[in-house]
């Protein structure tokens, strides 16, 4: 799972009928900079997240990638992702200062 | 899998119904450099990793869905404490 900040919520005129009823939030992934900050920033590329948990915008979450994403829905199938498994409470996140820094091969993406 | 050094705790009081036993640590996917690389990862821990430690995560679900059942979402697992590497991540000996 990915930290993120929910940035908003994602409202569908029309959907496929397994998506309809979906809450679907707008979240911006935090990177390792940001949420050692704990400055309110993310930092990634937004994406979207099904929810079942309410969280509001601003609040952090941790969100599941891929297939495991659909499971909440099983034994449904859905069309889904990436989905809000938690709504973080508190995050102590304490990296070494020396090795705190992404990779070479990172930091040219 | 993949290896990642244990850099936090995270608490949650709201979560998935799957997820109300688990213990969660924020990790930070290694290379073989030594570096970390892309975002900070949540992962699900059994096996009592602590601060600092390296571990191998497996990002296969089967194993949270036989712990947590079929409707869990939970993915990254820490499947085992890591003793040594060798060589040793970021001695260049890899290639």
């Amino acid at each position: 799972m990915r930290i993120g900040i929910v940035r908003g919520h994602v409202v569908l005129g029309a959907a496929v009928p397994s998506l309809s009823g979906t809450r679907l939030l707008l979240v911006e992934p935090i990177n390792a900079e940001n949420l050692a900050a704990d400055n309110g920033a993310g930092g990634g590329k937004c994406l979207i997240v099904a929810d079942h948990l309410a969280p509001h915008v601003g609040q952090r979450i941790a969100f599941v990638e891929g297939r495991e994403a659909a499971n909440p829905y099983w034994p449904e199938r859905v069309p889904v992702d990436a989905y809000c498994a938690l709504i973080v409470e508190r995050a102590d996140f304490r990296p070494p200062q020396s090795q705190s820094s992404p990779s070479p091969r990172e930091a040219q993406r | 899998m993949f290896l990642a050094r244990i850099d936090g705790t995270l608490t949650a009081t709201v979560k998935h119904a799957t997820l109300a036993s688990c213990r969660f640590l924020i990790g930070q996917r290694l290379e073989a450099d030594g570096c970390t690389s892309g975002e900070p990862l949540v992962l699900l821990d059994r096996l009592g990793a602590r601060h600092g430690s390296t571990v191998v995560v497996s990002t296969d679900g089967d194993i949270a869905r036989e712990w947590l059942g079929n409707t869990t979402p939970g993915r990254m697992i820490v499947v085992g404490l890591v003793d040594a590497v060798t060589p040793a991540l970021g001695s260049g000996a890899q290639r």
